[in-house]
């Protein structure tokens, strides 16, 4: 193995880790942070933060880069958005991020389990915001409708790479529909906050970034994160480079200039990582 | 007290990791919540810290070395 960047270093705490699991096992729920095998899931549990990933650990999708476990999941648990309520009030969650693995098999795409989530965090966690990193949900506007009207304070969506490269890293999925989901909630919601992110280090180029950060602006998107690619095993997607911090930097400022509102930009930013600073950052 | 301490498995799908650096020596003080040794994964680099205070009596592995989660990876003596 490739030595690592020095950049690349992250601290674990078994003891932290093993306490956030045991309640997320208790509850019988599921989080992105473990599921994507997430290297920021050691300082995430330690300070009792988590992405809770609703509606199953299997994805009908499977994208090149991604961890998730790609297979036929199992229809969505009833009791799963009062334990997410539950889980959020034990840890003392100011902000919570919810995601999912992509739903195709269901007709809503899962969005009246997002819709169900977000109200039982409301009503048992007061002042509680939430963040939902949707799916496409195949751009049925019906089902971002029930999203939508849950009021997330943020909605987030990933285009997780540069246009040119959508066919080869997710091939399930497409670039202007992504671009269609962030336009649609931010025209239907204009007070909701849209977000989106991408990964640096699957060989696109700088200028097709400049152009992807173009692209999202022009749809309304508010809040951007940019993060390293990081290949979770050989049958994945290669990884062409390491961008350095100064790399980061420079992109941030790239998009700070553009007139994003927010920018976390760094090696080990991930779309939910330190979310609600990006909250704070823009409010 | 002597105690063991385990290789903890970083991730669902790992079967071994490879410890790539010792951050204390032998007889060395840690302290509960520093690093101690660093386990590099197919993502990055870990700095696995120690739970609790006391002195590294035996490091079990050397740099390079792999071993599978749960395995003894050093003994600490601790109060």
């Amino acid at each position: 193995m490739e030595r690592k960047p020095e950049w690349l270093r992250v601290r674990y705490n078994q003891e932290a880790v093993d306490e956030v699991a045991a309640l997320m096992k208790e509850l019988k729920l599921n989080t992105v942070c473990k599921e994507a095998s997430c290297p920021n899931l050691g300082e995430c549990y330690r300070k009792h933060t988590a992405t809770f990933m609703i509606l199953g650990s299997e994805c009908t999708r499977n994208c090149r880069f991604c961890n998730v476990t790609p297979g036929h999941p199992l229809p969505p648990d009833p009791d799963e958005p009062e334990n997410v309520a539950a889980a959020a009030k034990k840890l003392g969650l100011r902000h919570v991020v919810l995601t999912c693995p992509t739903r195709d098999d269901l007709p809503d795409g899962g969005a009246a389990q997002f819709a169900r989530t977000v109200e039982a965090i409301r009503a048992a966690c007061p002042g509680t915001t939430a963040e939902t990193l949707i799916s496409d949900m195949k751009m049925n506007t019906d089902a971002l409708d029930v999203v939508i009207a849950a009021r997330p304070e943020v909605l987030n969506h990933n285009v997780e790479t540069v246009e040119e490269l959508q066919k080869a890293v997710r091939p399930q999925a497409d670039y202007r529909r992504s671009l269609s989901v962030l336009r649609y909630c931010k025209e239907k919601a204009p007070e909701m906050l849209t977000k989106t992110g991408f990964m640096v280090g699957l060989g696109e180029t700088e200028e097709q970034i400049s152009r992807l950060m173009d692209d999202v602006l022009a749809v309304g998107c508010d809040i951007l994160t940019i993060g390293q690619y990081l290949q979770p095993s050989k049958e994945h997607y290669p990884l062409a480079r390491y961008a350095t911090p100064e790399d980061f930097a420079r992109y941030k400022d790239m998009a700070l200039k553009k007139g994003f509102r927010y920018v976390a930009s760094a090696p080990l930013a991930r779309s939910s990582y330190r979310a609600w600073e990006a909250l704070e950052g823009v409010q | 007290m002597e105690k063991q301490i385990a290789m903890p498995k970083l991730r669902e799908e790992m079967t071994k990791g490879v410890l790539c650096a010792w951050l204390k020596e032998e007889g060395e003080t840690v302290e509960a919540g520093e690093p101690l040794y660093e386990i590099e994964t197919d993502k990055v680099v870990n700095q696995i810290e120690a739970t609790e205070r006391g002195v590294l009596k035996r490091q079990l592995l050397e740099e390079g070395d792999e071993a599978a989660p749960g395995a003894p990876v050093a003994i600490l003596e601790t109060e």
